[in-house]
């Protein structure tokens, strides 16, 4: 186990080293919704709600972009080589995989958390029960890296990891209604929306951030779970270490 | 000398290419064997297997006389690698990867301070321990992957083509290293495509190719084993009066030549005849200048095993 705290601490720092990858979850996010809820606002609805909507859409477009945090932990050139050194060493092959999720992890909910109460603070969203909303977004979270690392077992390879998952998050992202909500463009944009698994996440916390309405938490917190547990379980199959060699 | 490896009937398929066939080999205690072959020979392979990050189709590999697979961790615990490529983090120090990777063995406190003291003195890089890894010469870093290998005081270190692509200087200091290792104990399987270095430092050879070890033994037995042929080159002041075919009529040579007043004569191995050679020669009424008598180098070895026949 110490063995694998060493690894975690090590992976942690090397995140928090990553000025690219902090401005991807920080500036890059902030901007979207300062830019969005701008444009949005005014026009079609105050600017307070567009901030609103934005600032839910934005963070869970961040959270699922997380799969892109984790590839980069795990397979990132400089780091891949040396992970090499910790295949060969007695710490085993699933402190490998599993520090790299953990750290993203980690990283990615401090720096989101971070965003959401930033736009709070600044951008005068008001989030009913942001503690639960901050609790919630966890799980979410861990889907999203464990899909990125279980992703560069598969392709081992952190190019084809990012660009596969960042084009999968955009589209159901904008299916799901991120960037501008589709259920306005009539039933067949509408029926093509809701199938986006991202429609379902909005529509949690949309309605946890905004009526207090817990039903589809509970849901999304179990499925998110048992997700993440059956791609911890095909990292265990797919996970080679020869392909590090 | 006591085994501390045995490495029995490796046998290593990728797709439809056999890579290693039937390869065994024991290794032993303070020695360095090392491991040479073409490219494509399967030592690298080898290695891999040896290192427990490949599995082998068949065979098994004994450490201390217990399969590895037995005892995986433990084994990993007592082992030490040096890849070919330079498998380190360049934003952190010498120092703080040395840390990272020696933890990785379960040292901590002061022993781990100790281990970290050590590798960096064994590395020549005391000095520049707090220096980012991304500001060092190729040779500096291929110095510090090394000292990443041995920080922990493995029984056994596996180093994978390390001096590729470095100065005369690291080299030296590094094959230097490796002879300290020894004598301290250390147990070095070494790889590599320089001839020179495997002549500095070996105990024992293995010549692999197309997947099977087709040489082992010391390099003076190597050597041996094809050197059936001795040659000379004979400088003399003046060749006008000697015929080359005055030679083959001493018993044991086998061919000669005279050009620009040097003589170069191939004779039989196992039979003394320089006596005979250098009398006809002042015979002919000619002063001899110099003798040189060639012997087989590991180079000649190498090549007369694998062939001359450029490989992928």
């Amino acid at each position: 186990m110490q063995r694998f705290f060493v690894i975690l601490k090590m992976d942690l720092a090397n995140l928090f080293k990553n000025l690219i990858i902090i401005s991807y979850n920080t500036i890059f996010i902030i901007l979207l919704i300062v830019i969005m809820g701008f444009l949005f606002g005014g026009n079609y609805a105050h600017i307070e709600d567009a901030y609103k909507y934005f600032t839910v859409t934005f963070i869970i477009y961040a959270i699922l972009s997380g799969a892109m945090t984790a590839s980069n932990c795990f397979m990132e050139r400089d780091i891949k080589k040396p992970n090499l050194r910790i295949i060969y060493s007695p710490a085993g092959s699933f402190s490998i995989y599993f520090s790299k999720l953990l750290a993203s992890f980690i990283f990615d909910y401090i720096f989101h958390t971070i965003v959401l109460v930033g736009a709070c603070l600044f951008l005068h969203v008001s989030i009913n029960n942001l503690p639960l909303f901050i609790l919630s977004m966890a799980p979410v979270e861990f889907m999203s890296v464990s899909f990125g690392i279980f992703f560069c077992c598969v392709f081992h390879n952190e190019e084809a990891t990012s660009t596969l998952l960042s084009t999968i998050v955009s589209i159901l992202s904008a299916l799901g209604g991120t960037f501008f909500s589709l259920d306005g463009m009539g039933k067949a944009m509408a029926f093509i929306s809701y199938i986006s698994p991202v429609k379902w996440l909005n529509i949690a916390f949309f309605r946890l951030a905004f009526d207090n309405n817990l039903s589809y938490i509970l849901p999304t917190f179990v499925i998110s779970i048992l997700i993440s547990v059956a791609l911890i379980i095909g990292c265990r199959f797919t996970f080679k270490p020869e392909d590090y060699l | 000398m006591e085994k501390i490896m045995e490495v029995k009937n490796l046998e290593k398929t990728f797709g439809n290419n056999k890579v290693l066939n039937n390869v065994s080999f024991d290794v032993y205690r303070g020695e360095v064997l090392c491991i040479l072959g073409p490219n494509g020979a399967g030592k690298t392979t080898t290695i891999n297997i040896l290192t427990a990050a490949l599995n082998s189709n068949s065979g098994e590999v004994l450490f201390n006389s217990k399969p590895i697979s037995k005892n995986l961790r433990g084994y990993k615990q007592l082992l030490g690698i040096v890849p070919q490529d330079i498998a380190l983090y360049e934003e952190l120090t010498a120092e703080r990867n040395l840390r990272f990777f020696a933890s990785l063995y379960g040292l901590h406190g002061n022993s781990l301070d100790s281990a970290v003291d050590g590798a960096l003195e064994f590395s020549g890089l005391s000095d520049r321990r707090h220096d980012k890894v991304k500001t060092f010469s190729g040779g500096m870093k291929r110095r510090l992957n090394i000292a990443c290998a041995i920080a922990h005081h493995p029984q056994i270190v596996i180093m994978d083509e390390p001096t590729v692509g470095i100065d005369p200087q690291s080299r030296n200091h590094i094959l230097n290293s490796i002879k300290k290792l020894q004598s301290n104990g250390m147990t070095v399987i070494y790889t590599t495509h320089y001839m020179e270095e495997v002549e500095s430092i070996s105990s024992r050879i293995i010549i692999m190719d197309h997947g099977n070890i087709i040489a082992e033994g010391t390099k003076e037995s190597l050597k041996e084993s094809v050197e059936n042929e001795k040659h000379y080159t004979i400088k003399i002041d003046s060749a006008d009066s000697i015929e080359p075919t005055d030679f083959l009529k001493i018993i044991g040579v086998k061919s000669s030549q005279i050009a620009d007043d040097t003589i170069k004569i191939t004779s039989d191995k196992n039979i003394e005849n320089l006596d005979q050679i250098i009398a006809l020669i002042t015979k002919h009424g000619s002063k001899i200048i110099n003798i040189n008598s060639e012997t087989a180098s590991l180079e000649m070895v190498f090549l007369k095993l694998t062939g001359r026949k450029l490989r992928d």
